[in-house]
């Protein structure tokens, strides 16, 4: 017993002791193969099974999660004890079931979860990397498929397929350093030669990188770079949680023009990502929500929980990482706006990546990284590499004034983005 | 099963407190349980990997079935690697002060409540505390016939306060993690401290960038530490040339009188009473006087690059162990702190940690302090905040120009391939010669 059995007894019986009970249920099995030393070194699989429960009582929220189908029981009694410690909070009930007619799928019928075929992705990574003289110190591919479900007991019961195909690696020459990387629920949409072959040539080509001066620079963000100052800042700002407790530099400008007019930002789960899906992790439909609207701050994400206690409603932004409990998220997110020939043709410092992200302020939006793969771009063209420097800035104020995006929008996690240029910014050489 | 040369099994099963409370609202406060299992299969070649939930150790027939769907993966594998003989040994679990499971949900919310309120002080707009509570019921056993489990139980809590003034908004954070006990009696001052460094910083001006004279206090030091030896000393970036240190066992790599250790045996956060693996633990010197002397390893990156001490496999439940840091620290020296600053004479003192990465291969790395104040003509002064902090590990450590003797460790959570472990490190007040600054003041 440890699908749809075991989900109506738990809600069953935690219906005699809470008002309301919901179930989220996930299994999943995924494949992978590491590369050691330039070859296949290590293969693994692996099998999962998690079940949360949460349980509403007098507007108490209460909350367990268990990995073990066996201890259903115990993870009730233990989302009803934390029910009773939670304050209470305005409530309207867990959603009933919709009648929803939007189709999104991040699931791939063609998607075997087999050894054999990661197998196959890494000799696709190598064969790539070969193109350039470099060690391949690091990489593999994955395979996954997970079903997930969320039921509740005003009705809802709602299953989903999800896969994924991922591919990384990592190469070096010398002290230059170049790693690539690449996730779809769509195996087509992965080219593992492909990415091998970049981060081969990120490597070489970064060797030999000249000092360069202190000062103020016109720059390019690549992607990747843009995608992990935005992921540790921006997105925060977009909670209407954060945005409640006064943590987010957004609260209160809704309406205002916050960033540059070519800026726009929005999360649409209908179209096909890794986060692609009709209801989100507490079973509330989801719709494309536009929060930046040619610069200007359109709206908050909202869950449930959040929604109720502000009377804004969800905006069906739940997800879940884990075995924690639903959190205020994004399906597929687009940084998006009109696009350049290549993000300017007048001399730049192109970043491919940043090392510290995660160590920007989220509030204030400052930060200072140190810069990976630098090069000199010229007429939209990566032409001398530079050997180190940081960047320093803030987010908010950097948005506000945007050079232009590249036509090179691409996949980052479940964020979809181009490059940015983002003229006069600091620049901090040895 | 002639094509395994080697298996173990490791399961830990458990439970996870959490409780979260934001600005004096008690989000959530509640237990999870998780019983993940990871079984690993040396074949002709490489590792084949399992990971399960739920497996009966118990069941030699369970058992014997995974044993054999892990050698049909690593059936797949190319990379040859052997294992090296290792000392074995359990150490004792220190003993708990305070059991945690003997206090209530509602104590623990009160008690952590009482934190996040002392961050609340005028001109703090928000505040939020986190309680984190492992109980972790670790089992081992391999095919060579050894055998253990033990228990690790850590409790601790972070407090955040954000200070905010006409849109201006600066953060104040503490935290406190321990492996000895219930850790949230008696630590509003922790909470106060956050709420006080965040309205601080309302009025700090933004650092300005470029090479000058750095102190660091001995939380940063220790991120420091951690970040420019401790990754690139793991045997297994060694191995995968990965690491700028390959290759540099008996070269000087820093200035004379530094050492550098990693030792798991300290009852610190990072503590382990034997290695996931089933390896003794030990302390092990990475830098001797300046000089490189030992990497970390597991059993197979002893065999494949020597030169190193094995006993520093980890895992997060449900993961394969890797080779990690537990307790990485400089040890004192004899410098005073106000020799220190003395000696720094126009320079910055940084203070705290928002944490810091580092790309071993191509040895830069960054890390940033939650806040710090100029130092001119040897006193601090004006209080600056958002600074960052990167170089280079082949030359930085000749850059250490003091060494202090008031050695603090700071527990936290190191991220290495997709894991989560946790960790100290530590070092007494340091002087940094030409360090670069990554301020965007003018």
């Amino acid at each position: 017993m440890n699908g749809e059995d075991l989900i109506e007894r738990v809600l069953r019986e935690g219906e005699r002791r809470a008002d309301e009970v919901e179930v989220f249920y996930a299994r999943g099995e995924s494949v992978s193969t590491e590369i050691k030393k330039g070859i296949l070194g290590t293969a693994e699989e692996s099998e999962a099974w998690g079940m949360a429960i949460r349980t509403v009582k007098d507007e108490r929220i209460g909350f367990s999660s268990t990995g073990d189908p066996d201890r259903w029981k115990e993870c009730l009694d233990a989302a009803l004890a934390s029910g009773r410690i939670a304050t209470p909070q305005q409530w309207g009930g867990f959603p009933k079931p919709a009648g929803m007619t939007s189709t999104a799928s991040s699931s791939d019928g063609d998607l075997i979860v087999a050894v054999e075929d990661a197998a196959r992705m890494v000799g696709d990574l190598l064969s790539g990397a070969a193109q350039h003289p470099v060690e391949v110190v690091g990489g593999g591919a994955n395979l996954a498929r997970s079903y997930l479900m969320v039921a509740n007991t005003s009705g809802v019961l709602y299953g989903m397929d999800r896969t994924v195909a991922a591919v990384s690696l990592e190469a070096i020459r010398e002290q230059s350093t170049g790693y690539e990387f690449d996730a779809s629920p769509f195996l087509a949409d992965i080219d593992a030669r492909s990415v091998g072959e970049q981060a081969a040539s990120l490597a070489a080509r970064s060797l030999g990188g000249r000092d360069i001066e202190t000062g103020r620079y016109d720059i390019v963000l690549s992607p990747v770079a843009a995608a992990s100052i935005l992921g540790q800042v921006l997105l925060p700002a977009l909670s209407g949680r954060n945005v409640r407790a006064g943590r987010s530099f957004l609260a209160e400008k809704l309406g205002e023009q916050v960033f540059d007019e070519r800026l726009s930002i929005y999360d649409d789960p209908f179209v096909p990502g890794l986060g692609s899906t009709t209801w989100d992790a507490e079973g509330v439909p989801t719709r494309r929500l536009v929060f930046v609207e040619q610069g200007v701050l359109r709206q908050f994400a909202y869950d449930l929980k959040t929604g109720y206690r502000y009377g804004e409603g969800s905006t069906g932004s739940a997800v879940r990482s884990g075995s924690e409990g639903p959190g205020i998220g994004f399906h597929n997110l687009f940084v998006d706006g009109p696009r350049m020939k290549e993000p300017g043709d007048e001399r730049a410092v192109w970043i491919h990546d940043v090392v510290g992200a995660h160590t920007a302020n989220p509030f204030s939006g400052d930060f200072s990284v140190e810069i990976a793969n630098p090069f000199w771009m010229e007429g939209g063209e990566l032409t001398e590499p530079i050997r180190m420097a940081m960047f320093a800035g803030n987010v908010f104020e950097m948005l506000r004034e945007i050079g232009g995006f590249g036509k090179d929008a691409r996949r980052v996690g479940r964020l979809t983005i181009p490059s940015i240029r983002l003229n006069n910014q600091q620049i901090i050489g040895k | 099963m002639a094509d395994v040369r080697y298996y173990d099994i490791r399961c830990v099963r458990g439970e996870i407190t959490l409780v979260d409370i934001d600005n004096g609202v008690i989000e959530s406060a509640g237990t999870s349980f998780f019983d993940k299992a990871v079984i690993r299969v040396l074949g002709l070649k490489g590792w084949g990997i399992l990971t399960r939930d739920h497996v009966d150790i118990d069941s030699k027939r369970e058992l014997d079935a995974l044993v054999e769907a892990a050698a049909r993966l690593a059936a797949v594998t190319e990379d040859r690697l052997d294992l090296a003989d290792a000392p074995r040994g359990v150490l004792p679990v220190p003993p708990l002060g305070e059991d945690p499971r003997d206090i209530d949900l509602e104590e623990k919310t009160r008690l952590l409540a009482g934190i996040e309120a002392a961050a609340r002080v005028p001109g703090v707009a928000n505040t939020r505390a986190r309680y984190t509570e492992g109980i972790d019921a670790v089992r081992f056993l391999d095919s060579s016939g050894n055998e253990f489990s033990y228990e690790a139980v850590r409790s601790g809590f972070s407090v955040l306060a954000i200070a905010s003034r006409n849109g201006v908004m600066q953060m104040g954070s503490e935290r406190d993690h321990i492996i000895t006990g219930f850790n949230l009696r008696d630590k509003q001052d922790l909470g106060r401290k956050a709420g006080e460094v965040a309205v601080s910083l309302l009025d700090a001006k933004l650092a300005k960038g470029g090479a000058k004279r750095a102190v660091l206090d001995p939380e940063l030091a220790g991120v420091f530490t951690h970040e420019a030896v401790g990754h690139a000393s793991e045997g297994d970036l060694v191995r995968e040339g990965a690491s700028v240190l390959a290759g540099r066992i008996g070269e000087r790599i820093g200035c004379e009188g530094l050492v550098i250790v990693d030792d798991p045996t300290l009852h610190e956060f990072g503590f382990i009473p034997v290695d996931a693996e089933g390896v003794a633990v030990q302390r092990t010197e990475i830098i001797r006087d300046g000089i490189l002397s030992s990497y970390l390893h597991n059993r197979e990156t002893l065999a494949a690059v020597g030169n190193g001490i094995p006993g520093h496999a980890r895992a997060e439940h449900g993961a394969p162990p890797i080779v990690r840091m537990s307790n990485t620290f400089i040890e004192n020296a004899d410098a005073t702190y106000d020799e220190i600053l003395s000696e720094c004479k126009d320079g910055i003192l940084l203070i705290g940690s928002r944490g810091g990465q580092v790309d071993p291969g191509r040895g830069v790395f960054q890390f940033n302090a939650e806040y710090g104040y100029l130092v001119e003509g040897g006193e601090t002064t004006d209080m600056v905040r958002d600074v960052s902090l990167s170089g280079e590990i082949l030359s930085t450590l000749h850059n250490i120009a003091l060494i202090g003797n008031d050695r603090k460790m700071s527990p936290g959570y190191c991220g290495k391939g997709g894991q989560s472990v946790p960790v100290s490190d530590g070092a007494p007040h340091l002087l940094l010669e030409g360090a670069t600054i990554g301020g965007r003041g003018i």
